[in-house]
């Protein structure tokens, strides 16, 4: 395939055209007027007017400043937790066990129910008092009184987490299982032979053979974490006092809510940079395959 | 040896189980409040099972007493129309990048992966005000034009993925039959790669099916909301009356666990950018 020249051919623009023309039209000109939105107010006044102030006011905000670290959290925890849990539910499948197409398609559920309805459906099991959550700890005797998850703000950000890590560690999982059915079975075979421990052979077979899977994983999680949006606004809108207001629920609320277009967009912006910073190995590493 | 072989197929199974319980709970939570009365839910303590499980409450009031079924089927068309356009931009798209080398291909391929990055709340915005400018803000044709194109990078390169599968050899002795290439890729490709384009418009209907945030920000009006959007307009009431919201949620919740369990092999090629080989 390699070998053969091949010429250059125009017609492939026709072919791509209504592909890049609805791209530019709903990402490329919303992008390129974002931009110059966090600089200038150009819904009102046009191109004039370009100025710093809105990075200035942003880097000075400790409102952005708490929700940047709040992103940080939240990112980190939900991707670190679907990891794990991703990983530890991948290899049991892949171990010998009865019934593996029952636990496939179980472990695989939660993934298939929108973001919004996994938030509605936790919120209803966190309900104080008609709540699933609490009865059930009452009942084991871990609490005395009802405890108020999404309202407290200390506990708010743990119990979001949890909801989000039921519903998003499975799509970690299926790659994560895919990866490890396609280790050959000669190098268990061979390791047996030398004399390898379980976790001798997990740690030199399995999880250098997974690496570059688990690296796309995290990539792509980390991506969609980021960008994560209509769980936590049906759980919280971002409350209480803010304790679950990322990036992306600061910014949706500056712009729709307080029309704080320039400050929205300059939120906005700084939230691309960092994806697209994250999102470049992943790129590079798919068009190596070109 | 045998002991701790045991021993350890043993700790396998009480972790599925635990895995199986925390899976499973939130959705038999859903189904047993959606089945319950109003003045059930607000017994205490909460009673597991419905004492009477009756479809009277939940069921019937979100089907009888709200929009849900008006939302449900502005869903199914946004989410319709943005996976078959979607599709069909994207093989096309797809068609161009495996078959033809032209200058600015691999910047263009960049920028096509890149795009997937950016976040929406940057691009709902101004798409907002463009929208509002060409009188299309509240119509479900801005959303579709939304949604096809946010899951256009998806798509394009899976079925280019597809499409690097069929041989030169097809397309070249179609062209010496005197197809035009468009001939050529209706009649040769289009059938070849026909589960490729199932799983793009699976994948493209699920993310339009699921989204929030653009049908938050682009439409108003209350007959123009989707499921979710109308689902989550339930919860922020006053009183969350949780038999309707349950109901509303294992509704919305059913076409898409279907697609789902259907497509979940080819979503981890398409989302892995095969790397996966199954």
């Amino acid at each position: 395939m390699k070998t053969k020249q091949r010429s250059v051919d125009f017609t492939g623009y026709w072919f791509i055209l209504p592909c890049f023309l609805l791209l530019l039209g709903v990402l490329g000109f919303p992008m390129v007027m974002a931009v110059l939105n966090s600089f200038a107010p150009i819904w009102t006044k046009g191109l004039s007017n370009f100025t710093l102030a809105y990075y200035r006011k942003l880097f000075n905000d400790p409102i952005f400043f708490n929700s940047l670290l709040r992103t940080v959290y939240f990112v980190g925890a939900t991707v670190a937790l679907h990891l794990v849990l991703g990983l530890l539910v991948a290899l049991a499948l892949n171990s010998a066990i009865r019934a593996r197409r029952f636990f496939r398609v179980v472990a695989i559920l939660p993934w298939t129910v929108p973001d919004v309805i996994a938030g509605l459906v936790w919120a209803c099991m966190y309900d104080p008092l008609s709540g699933l959550l609490n009865d059930a700890l009452h009942r084991l005797g871990l609490i005395a009184s009802p405890v108020e998850w999404l309202a407290n703000p200390r506990l708010v950000m743990p119990s979001v987490i949890l909801a989000d890590v039921w519903r998003g560690y499975p799509f970690v999982m299926l790659v994560l299982l895919a990866g490890l059915q396609a280790i050959p079975r000669e190098q268990y075979e061979a390791a047996k032979v030398d004399g390898a421990s379980a976790l001798h052979e997990f740690l030199y077979i399995t999880l250098p053979n997974l690496k570059p899977l688990i690296a796309i994983a995290t990539i792509l999680d980390i991506i969609w974490q980021t960008r994560r949006f209509g769980l936590i606004w049906v759980m919280t809108e971002g409350g209480p006092a803010r304790a679950t207001e990322i990036l992306s629920v600061l910014a949706y609320r500056q712009y729709f809510k307080f029309f704080n277009f320039e400050y929205a967009s300059a939120i906005s912006v700084v939230l691309a940079l960092i994806l697209l910073a994250i999102g470049i190995p992943y790129i590079r590493a798919i068009s190596r395959r070109i | 040896m045998a002991m701790r072989a045991l021993l350890i197929r043993g700790g396998v199974y009480l972790f599925l189980f635990f895995i199986l319980v925390f899976n499973l709970t939130p959705f038999f939570w859903m189904l047993s409040t959606s089945l319950k009365t109003d003045a059930e839910v607000h017994a205490i303590p909460p009673t597991w099972w419905p004492r009477q499980p009756t479809l009277e409450e939940g069921y019937k009031k979100v089907l009888m007493w709200t929009n849900f079924p008006r939302y449900f089927l502005n869903s199914t068309l946004v989410s319709l129309s943005a996976a078959f356009i979607s599709t069909l931009v994207g093989a096309l798209a797809g068609y161009g990048f495996s078959r033809f080398y032209f200058p600015g291909r691999s910047f263009l391929i960049g920028i096509l992966l890149a795009s997937q990055m950016l976040p929406g709340v940057l691009l709902v915005g101004p798409y907002f005000k463009m929208l509002a400018k060409i009188g299309l803000y509240d119509s479900h044709l801005g959303l579709i034009l939304a949604f096809s194109t946010l899951t256009l990078p998806f798509s394009a390169w899976m079925l280019k993925g597809f499409i690097d599968t069929v041989p030169h050899e097809l397309d070249e002795a179609a062209l010496l039959d005197g197809c035009t290439r468009l001939h050529a890729f209706i009649r040769v490709i289009f059938p070849l790669i026909t589960p490729g384009m199932v799983a793009t418009v699976i994948f493209a209907f699920l993310l339009a099916w699921g989204d929030l945030l653009w049908a938050l920000c682009l439409t108003t009006t209350d007959s123009m909301a989707t499921v979710t959007l109308g689902l989550s307009r339930l919860v922020t009431q006053f009183r969350v009356i949780w038999p309707q919201l349950m109901a509303g949620s294992v509704i919305a919740a059913f076409p898409p666990m279907l697609l789902y369990l259907f497509l979940q092999k080819y979503l981890v090629r398409g989302l892995t950018g095969g790397a996966v080989k199954e």
